[in-house]
């Protein structure tokens, strides 16, 4: 098909910000039908899987979050975890129901951004970015009266958290949680079901179930198409194991059912947080971890915003890391994207909505 | 019938009693199974057709200059088994060579070209061995992710 038409156009998306992030995604084109997406590497790399061999286990959490600051919690716990699993650390029942507060609060925060930035990219929705910012800020205090910080928490350390739920805590997140309900119901009646967003992304960029599971996309994309598989279920790590919800599923795999899929999830989450607070444990929040940990080998799956986080660490038996190795699902994610072209028609005017349906975060595809 | 790790590490040492080097259970529904680099191809072919390991999750390198290999790691995931198979293989380090697994989980292809420009390890058959994630004025034949490269500032 490309060699009979001779009028293929080379369009560079990127670097600078024309909705793409600080990534560039090379378009070739014909008219308005897009033949490849390929994605250009690298802009943001920084080497963070080296730098970690500097530092030792606690100082390495600051660089690790850099990975994804938009969901701290989930990926700083992704290396915290591995490390753990290495050196066989338990941790206390009330650090794990605190991270799975921390978590799903980072889950939301991270959510939020994604379908603001997806509505603005369908095209005539700022008001639905400064919805979610909005909605957005009551969670980063909620995060800042926990943790002190509303970015990057730190808050993770190998043996548990770095402090206790603090007072009156529990009522403001209820409140929160209570007027964030609300909101959902004013995103799913303006938002997910309003007649633009629909157009601009009901049956686009379908992924079906079978090459969402070849090509390996994670998260969103991959429960998107039908693919049951969240690590919290799957691994019951910390306390989901002994929270009731449910895991968000689509079947149609197209722009839309990735975001109902987020949607579902921000439900969840605010069901999470409710429950976690209610039955947290009393105890201590962190136990003494040596600086140095024995020799071994860890491995870690965390389900941050974006999808499965895999994190392998070899210890060899200093204070620091031997090697660390990050499988990130934006690169994972963002390869399936790359695919997307040969599997469905997308238009020139999809390939925003599309790339932002996988929601990549190109930070932790460079790492 | 539901397969337990045994069983997975069983149905591969039992087809490849001289490929397979080492194989254990390092956690429940986690597996390490480590294959010289003639068999990896075929293991891995193995592990995709007939034990339905067909979701990859990434590829790496690690470096042990003291014992002068490089062993590279594929993790795996199977819908079916739910388990992770992290198939593993040792090259040498003065010439690291593996062939690509690009042919069996296309995903890998971009895995390996992380892995040659940070490791130099040489995939044969790749079809595209370029740069990834470095800049194009990086010297060549310096690899930053091994254990003797220094960061410039430390």
């Amino acid at each position: 098909m490309m060699s009979e038409t001779k009028g293929i156009m080379r369009i560079s998306w990127g670097p600078q910000h024309p909705m793409s992030g600080q990534f560039r995604f090379i378009l070739e084109t014909d008219g308005e039908n897009v033949y490849e997406i390929i994605p250009d590497f690298g802009f943001t790399h920084r080497g963070i899987e080296k730098i970690l061999e500097y530092r030792t286990f606690v100082q390495g959490i600051v660089p690790f979050e850099r990975l994804a600051m938009v969901d701290a919690a989930n990926v700083g716990l992704a290396y915290v975890r591995a490390i753990e699993d290495a050196a066989n650390i338990e941790v206390p029942k009330r650090a794990q129901y605190i991270r799975t507060i921390l978590c799903e609060i980072s889950r939301i925060n991270s959510h939020l951004y994604a379908i603001g930035l997806a509505a603005e990219a369908a095209g005539g929705y700022p008001a639905i970015f400064l919805w979610t910012t909005a909605d957005r800020e009551l969670f980063l205090d909620l995060a800042e009266m926990l943790t002190g910080a509303r970015w990057s928490y730190s808050f993770f350390i190998p043996g548990g958290v770095r402090a206790d739920i603090p007072e009156g805590f529990k009522e403001k997140a209820l409140k929160v949680l209570s007027y964030f309900e609300k909101r959902l119901i004013a995103y799913r009646d303006s938002w997910l079901e309003n007649e633009i967003w629909l157009t601009r992304s009901k049956g686009i960029g379908k992924l079906s179930t079978e090459d969402a599971i070849k090509l390996g996309a994670a998260g969103p994309s991959l429960r998107g198409s039908g693919v049951e598989l969240d690590m919290r279920k799957e691994d019951k790590y910390e306390a989901y194991g002994e929270i009731d919800f449910r895991m968000a599923v689509q079947k149609e795999g197209d722009c839309q059912a990735r975001f109902m899929v987020r949607f579902l999830e921000m439900i969840e989450s605010t069901r999470i947080i409710k429950q976690a607070l209610e039955n947290m444990p009393p105890g201590p929040f962190k136990k003494p971890v040596p600086p140095k940990l024995p020799k071994g080998e860890g491995f870690a799956r965390v389900e941050t915003a974006r999808g499965e986080m895999d994190v392998h660490v070899i210890l060899d038996g200093s204070d620091k890391p031997y090697r660390v190795k990050v499988c990130a699902p934006s690169f994972r994610n963002l390869y399936v994207i790359s695919k997307l072209p040969k599997l469905t028609k997308i238009l020139v005017a999809d390939v925003p909505v599309v790339v932002w349906s996988f929601d990549p975060w190109y930070l932790d595809a460079d790492r | 019938m539901t397969w337990s790790e045994e069983d997975i590490i069983k149905a591969v040492t039992e087809n490849f009693k001289e490929l397979v080097t080492e194989s254990k259970v390092l956690k429940p529904k986690r597996i390490s199974i480590t294959v010289k680099p003639d068999g990896l191809v075929s293991v891995a072919t193995f592990l995709r057709d007939s034990l339905g390991f067909d979701h990859p999750l990434g590829a790496g390198a690690i470096d042990y200059p003291a014992e002068n290999k490089m062993q590279m790691v594929y993790y795996l995931w199977s819908v079916s088994k739910r388990t992770i198979v992290m198939l593993k293989a040792d090259t040498p380090r003065d010439n690291p060579k593996l062939p690509t697994l690009s042919g069996v989980w296309d995903q890998m292809n971009l895995h390996e070209r992380e892995a040659w420009e940070m490791f130099g390890i040489v995939f044969e058959g790749h079809p595209k061995l370029e740069r990834l994630l470095l800049p194009e004025d990086w010297e060549e034949g310096v690899y930053p992710l091994r254990k003797d490269y220094k960061l410039p500032e430390r």
